[in-house]
C-alpha cells in the first residue's frame, strides 16, 4: 500500500475521532491501519517504560484501582442504571404514549369501556436495544401492573432419543400450563401481601424468552396456545400478554438469497424469529393482536440519556475519589454514532471506556471506542460505496467545492499513484487512467460481505452512468460475479469483491458526471419480503386446489398442481372467482398476492430508503426532533446537496 | 374445491380422447406382467400425470385413487429434520424433489430403500411391486439422479419408478436408458376443440364453436389453460356468445408492458423503471425464466429481423447465469441492457463488434 497523505486529528469533523491522532501529529508514517485483535495490547501498556519494569506497577495500579473504586463492581451499567422512570427512557414519547395507551385500554377498556376484549396481545417489535423492555417494565411499574415473565429453563430430565417420555413435562407442556395458570390465576403472594383487599393485582403476562418457533412443530402448538389465549374470554381483571420481538436477519446474508432463488431448502420454511413466526397470520391481521413497532433510538435522545446515566454515575463516582475519567464529549459522541441506535450497546461502550484504567484518559478511550464499537454499516459503508462509484481517477480536476486541503492531498496522491502503460491500438477503449481507488484498502475495510456490497452498487450505479454503455458493463460485471461463485456459500469465488469493484470502476465513466447523486439502500430485501409473503399465498392456494383432490370425491389425482402451473395458469380462475361472488367454495383471499399486478408508471410498491452516513434507517413521520439537532442526520442533509463527497476525508477514515 | 380440470378429468386410458395409440400402448404394457420403468415427458398441459394416474389404475385398479398425505421427517447429514409431505395410496407413493431442495437425494434413497425393502402384503394386489411417482423429474440434483440409477437396477423386483418432467434434457443419460420413454405430446387444436366441447358438455351447457375456436387459439398446445379459461369465461359471460375477449393473465400483460419499456427508450434512467418492474414480478413469485422468456419473446416480435438473432442470444446466455447465480434481478437487468444497447446501436448504425 503506497503510504497515504499526512493527516491531522480532524477539527473539522468532531464526530470521526481518530484513533491515532495524537500519533498522527508526532510520528507521520505510524500505523494507518488499526487491527481490534492486537491493539488493546499495544496501547494500553505505557510504551516508554522498559519492558523489564513494565510488569509490577501495572499489577499494582490495578490493586489500587480496586481499592479506590469499590463502585466499579460486576454489575454492568445496564443493569444498574436501568430506567425507572419515564424521563429516564430514552424512547420517543410518542411510542412510550401509545404502549400506555394500549395497557390503559386493555385494563379499563378504553372510552367506550369494551375495547379490553379486543386488547389481549401487545406485540413489540424492533431491533435490538430500542428500548422495548424498558418501556413495558416502567410502564408496568408507573400504572402498578404486575408482570409475570416466562422465563424458558432447562429441562430438568433431557428427553432421550428413544427413551421413556412418560413422566416427562415438556418444556411447552410448561409453557402452555404457565399460560393457563398466569391468565386465570391470582397469585398468593403478592397480592395478599403488598396490597391492601381493596382491588386484585393488574397484571400482565410478559413473553420474552420465546418457546423455539423454529421447530415448527412448537410453532404450530404456540399458534394454537396463542388463539386459545386470544378466544377465552377474559379474565376480571384482564391479563393482557405482551410479546417482545426483536427483529433480526434481512441483513443480505447468504440465507437469505437462497431464499430468494426460490429452489433451496427452506424456502417455505422460517429461518429467522420476528414477528410473523411468532403469531399466525390470521391472529397478526386478526382484531386481537397490537403491533407497535420500535425504532432506533434517535441520536439525540440517546445522547441525552447517556449523558444523563453518566452524571449519576460519577456523582456517586465521585465521593470515593475514582481515577476514573468521565469520557470526553468526542467519546460519547462516537458511542452515539456507532451505536446505531442500539442504546444497550451504547451502554456498554460507554462503560467499557471508563473502566479504562491510566491517565491517558481519551485517546485510550476513543481508541477502545473505535475497537469495541464499530458496528456495521454505520460510517464506512457510505464512504466505500461512495468511493467506488465516484470513481476518482488520476488528475481528476478538483471539485468545487472541494477544500484547499483536500486538494493538496488528491495532488500527493497523484504524484504517487503510477500511469499504467499504454494499451495496444485494439484494446484502445479500455484505456483508462490509473484510479484513485486502492481496492486491497477498500476490501480490508469493508464492513460488510461481498454479497451486500454488490446489492448496494446495484441500487445505485445507474444514477453513476452517463450512457448506456457504462451501465452495460457494471451490469455484466455484477451478473458474472454473481453467477461465478456456484450456488452454495463453500464454493464462492473468492475474488468477488475484487472483481466486482475493479469491473464496476472499469465500466463507470471518467470522470462521473455529478449531480448531488443520493445513495440508497438496496430494495432486494424489501421485495424479498413481500416474495415470501407471496410464496405464502401461492402454497395456501395450492392447497385449496389440491385438498379437495385428495379427500373428495374427485380424489385420484397424480401429482396435483406444481407450484409452477399454480402461479402461471391459476390466475384467470381466481380473478373470474373473485369477480363472481357466491359461488359455493371462494379461493383464500390471500391469493392475490401472486395473481394480481396492476402495470402503473409511477412509483414502486416498495419506497427505497436513502443511506446516511449514520447508517441509520430514520422514521421521519415518528421521531420528527430528530431533524431539528444538530446531529448526523441533519448534517448528510446538507452535505448531500452540497456534493458531499469533496468535503469528506475518506483517506481520513482508517 | 373442484376445477373442471380436475373434476372431468379421465380416469381411466380408455376414457382419454386423444394420443390413442399411446393410451393403448400403456394398456398392454400394464397387462403384460412386465412393466418398466418409466419417463414421461412433454410439454406441460399436455396430460402427462392424466396419463400417468390412468396408468395407475390400469395396474391396481381403483384402490389406487384412495390417497392419503403423510407427513414425513428426514433427517439431513447436518441433523437438520426436513419435514416432506407425501401423497400415497397402498399401491404407489409420490413426490415432489423441489420440496426436499438441497437434500433431494437424501430424501429419495431413504423413501426408495423402504419401498423397495417392503413387500407388497395385500395379497389380492394385482401387481407384485409399488410404484413411486417422481414429478418434477427434471428439477432433480445430479446427486440425486446419480443415486437413483443404481437404486433403480436394484430394486426392481419389487419396485417401479415413474418419472415425469417437461425435457428430458435435464435427466442423466443413465437414467433416460434405465426408462421406457414416453413421450405425451401437446393435443392439436381439433383434439383440444374436442375435448372442451366434451367438458362443456358434461358441464352442461353447449359451447358455441366460434368460442371453443377462441380458447383453443389462446391455449396454445396446453389443455389445462384452455380448460381452465372456459371456466373463467363461462363465469363471466354465462352465454359464451357475442364477442368474448380472453384476458391474459395478469403476470403476462405484465411482461409485455416491461417489453415495451425497454423499446420506448434506453437510458440508465429507463433501466431503473425496468429493474422495479422486475422486482415486481420476482415479488408475484413469476419464476425468472418465464420472466426473461416472455419478454424476451414480445421484444423480438417488435424489433428488426437483424436484431432477433443477438436479442435472443443474449437472453439464452443470461439464462445460463441466472441459473448458476443467486440473484436473479442482476441478471435479467443484465440482459435488458444489453438489449438496449444493440438496439440503441442498431439505429445509430455502429459498428457492434464489440458485443460479440
Amino acid at each position: 500500500m503506497p503510504p497515504g497523505p499526512q493527516k491531522k486529528a480532524t477539527a473539522t469533523r468532531p464526530r470521526t475521532v481518530r484513533l491515532d491522532g495524537e500519533l498522527a501529529s508526532s510520528a507521520p508514517l505510524n500505523v494507518k491501519r488499526f487491527d481490534p485483535l492486537s491493539a488493546f495490547s499495544k496501547q494500553l501498556t505505557p510504551t516508554p517504560t522498559p519492558p523489564a519494569s513494565n510488569h509490577r506497577p501495572q499489577i499494582k495500579k490495578g490493586k489500587e484501582k480496586a481499592k479506590e473504586a469499590p463502585l466499579v463492581d460486576d454489575y454492568l451499567w445496564v443493569d444498574r442504571y436501568e430506567p425507572t422512570s419515564e424521563a429516564e427512557l430514552a424512547v420517543h414519547v410518542k411510542k412510550v404514549e401509545s404502549v400506555r395507551q394500549w395497557l390503559n385500554e386493555a385494563f379499563d377498556g378504553g372510552p367506550s369501556g369494551k375495547l379490553s376484549k379486543y386488547r389481549r396481545i401487545l406485540a413489540m417489535t424492533g431491533p435490538a436495544g430500542t428500548g422495548k423492555t424498558s418501556t413495558i417494565r416502567v410502564l408496568a411499574r408507573e400504572m402498578g401492573l404486575e408482570i409475570l415473565e416466562w422465563r424458558s429453563t432447562i429441562s430438568d430430565t433431557p428427553p432421550t432419543e428413544d427413551g421413556p417420555r412418560d413422566d416427562y413435562e415438556g418444556l411447552f407442556t410448561k409453557f402452555e400450563a404457565f399460560l393457563t395458570r398466569a391468565s386465570t390465576c391470582h397469585s398468593l403472594f403478592s397480592e395478599s401481601i403488598s396490597r391492601p383487599q381493596s382491588s386484585p393485582a393488574r397484571r400482565l403476562i410478559l413473553l420474552e424468552d420465546l418457546p423455539n418457533i423454529l421447530h415448527s412443530q412448537t410453532q404450530a402448538q404456540f399458534h394454537q396456545a396463542m388463539n386459545s389465549f386470544v378466544t377465552s374470554p377474559p379474565p376480571n381483571p384482564p391479563t393482557p400478554l405482551v410479546i417482545i420481538v426483536s427483529d433480526a436477519g434481512m441483513r443480505g446474508e447468504a440465507s437469505d438469497e437462497r431464499r430468494a432463488d426460490g429452489r433451496g431448502w427452506g424456502k417455505d420454511k422460517a429461518e429467522v424469529v420476528d414477528i410473523r413466526t411468532v403469531l399466525s397470520k390470521d391472529l397478526l391481521t386478526g382484531p386481537y393482536v397490537t403491533e407497535i413497532a420500535f425504532n432506533p433510538i434517535a441520536p439525540t435522545l440517546m445522547r441525552k440519556a447517556l449523558q444523563a446515566m453518566l452524571n449519576t454515575h460519577f456523582a456517586s463516582v465521585a465521593k470515593s475519589k475514582s481515577s476514573n475519567l468521565a469520557p470526553s464529549k468526542e467519546a460519547l459522541d462516537l458511542v452515539v454514532e456507532s451505536s446505531n441506535g442500539d442504546i444497550r450497546s451504547a451502554i456498554m461502550a460507554l462503560q467499557f471506556s471508563c473502566v479504562i484504567p491510566g491517565k491517558k484518559g481519551k485517546k485510550n478511550t476513543t481508541l477502545m471506542l473505535e475497537a469495541t464499537t464499530r458496528r456495521e454499516q454505520s460510517l464506512a459503508l457510505f464512504h466505500l460505496i461512495g468511493k467506488v462509484l465516484y470513481n476518482k481517477r488520476k488528475d481528476d480536476p478538483p471539485s468545487v467545492s472541494a477544500t484547499a486541503k483536500i486538494m493538496q492531498r488528491e495532488k500527493d496522491l497523484d504524484k504517487v499513484l503510477k500511469d499504467p502503460k499504454p494499451l495496444p491500438a485494439h484494446l484502445q477503449h479500455h484505456e483508462r487512467r490509473s484510479s484513485r481507488v486502492d481496492v486491497d484498502t477498500l476490501y480490508a475495510d469493508s464492513p460488510i460481505e461481498t454479497s451486500l456490497f454488490s446489492l448496494y452498487i446495484h441500487q445505485n450505479y445507474t444514477q453513476f452512468c452517463t450512457e448506456l454503455e457504462h451501465s452495460d458493463g457494471v451490469a455484466d460485471w455484477l451478473s458474472w460475479v454473481d453467477s461465478s461463485g456456484g450456488d452454495a456459500w463453500y464454493i464462492a469465488n473468492p475474488h468477488q469483491f475484487h472483481l466486482l469493484t475493479l469491473g464496476t470502476l472499469h465500466s463507470l465513466p471518467s470522470p462521473v458526471l455529478r449531480r448531488s447523486q443520493k445513495t440508497y439502500k438496496p430494495e432486494f430485501f424489501a421485495f424479498l419480503q413481500k416474495e415470501k409473503d407471496a410464496a405464502d399465498s401461492v402454497r395456501h392456494t395450492r392447497d385449496w386446489v389440491t385438498q379437495d383432490n385428495i379427500n373428495g370425491e374427485f380424489g385420484r389425482r397424480a401429482g396435483g398442481w406444481s407450484r409452477d402451473d399454480v402461479i402461471l395458469e391459476l390466475g384467470g380462475i381466481l380473478k373470474a372467482r373473485d369477480s363472481h361472488p357466491g359461488h359455493a367454495v371462494q379461493p383464500p383471499p390471500m391469493h392475490r398476492l401472486f395473481s394480481r399486478m396492476e402495470f402503473t408508471r409511477t412509483g414502486s410498491s416498495v419506497h427505497s430508503q436513502q443511506l446516511d452516513e449514520a447508517g441509520l434507517p430514520i422514521d421521519e413521520g415518528i421521531e420528527p426532533d430528530v431533524f431539528y439537532m444538530p446531529s448526523s442526520a441533519a448534517k448528510t442533509e446538507d452535505k448531500e446537496t452540497g456534493g458531499w463527497l469533496e468535503t469528506d476525508d475518506i483517506e481520513d477514515f482508517p | 374445491m373442484s376445477l373442471w380440470v380436475d373434476q372431468y378429468r379421465p380416469r381411466t386410458l380408455d376414457a382419454l380422447q386423444y394420443h390413442t395409440g399411446l393410451s393403448e400402448r400403456l394398456k398392454s404394457l400394464a397387462a403384460s406382467g412386465d412393466f418398466p420403468h418409466m419417463l414421461f415427458y412433454g410439454p406441460s398441459g399436455a396430460g402427462k400425470k392424466t396419463r400417468i394416474s390412468c396408468t395407475l389404475r390400469q395396474l391396481f385398479g381403483p384402490g389406487v385413487e384412495k390417497l392419503k398425505i403423510d407427513q414425513r421427517i428426514f433427517l439431513s447429514p447436518s441433523k437438520r429434520k426436513l419435514e416432506i409431505n407425501i401423497v400415497q395410496s397402498n399401491y404407489h407413493l409420490e413426490i415432489t424433489p423441489s420440496e426436499a431442495g438441497n437434500y433431494d437425494r437424501l430424501v429419495i434413497q431413504e423413501l426408495l430403500k423402504e419401498i423397495a425393502q417392503t413387500q407388497q402384503v395385500d395379497l389380492s394386489a394385482k401387481q407384485r411391486f409399488k410404484v413411486v411417482v417422481i414429478n418434477e423429474a427434471d428439477s432433480l440434483s445430479r446427486d440425486a439422479q446419480a443415486a437413483l440409477r443404481r437404486t433403480m437396477e436394484k430394486y426392481m423386483s419389487n419396485m417401479r419408478i415413474i418419472l415425469c418432467a417437461n425435457s428430458t434434457s435435464r435427466l442423466i443419460a443413465p437414467i433416460k436408458s434405465r426408462c421406457l420413454l414416453m413421450r405425451v405430446a401437446a393435443p392439436n387444436e381439433a383434439e383440444i376443440s374436442s375435448v372442451l366441447q366434451s367438458v362443456a358438455r358434461r358441464a352442461g351447457f353447449d359451447l358455441p364453436p366460434s368460442a371453443g375456436d377462441k380458447i383453443v387459439e389462446d391455449s396454445g398446445g396446453n389443455l389445462r389453460k384452455a380448460i381452465l379459461t372456459l371456466e373463467a369465461l363461462k363465469m363471466q359471460s354465462p352465454d359464451l356468445t357475442g364477442p368474448l375477449s380472453i384476458a391474459k393473465p395478469d403476470w403476462e400483460a405484465y411482461c409485455q408492458k416491461v417489453a415495451d419499456l425497454i423499446i420506448g427508450e434506453q437510458t440508465p434512467a429507463r433501466v431503473m423503471e425496468v429493474r422495479s418492474k422486475f422486482y415486481e414480478l420476482l415479488s408475484h413469485c413469476i419464476p425468472p425464466t418465464v420472466i426473461l422468456k416472455t419478454v424476451a419473446e414480445r421484444v423480438v416480435d417488435k424489433v428488426d429481423e437483424a436484431l432477433k438473432a443477438d436479442i435472443m442470444h443474449w437472453a439464452a446466455f443470461y439464462e445460463v447465469r441466472m441459473r448458476t447465480g443467486n440473484k436473479k434481478i442482476y441478471h435479467l437487468e443484465a440482459w435488458v441492457i444489453k438489449v438496449m444497447s444493440l438496439y440503441k446501436h442498431f439505429f445509430f448504425n455502429i459498428d457492434m463488434s464489440e458485443f460479440d
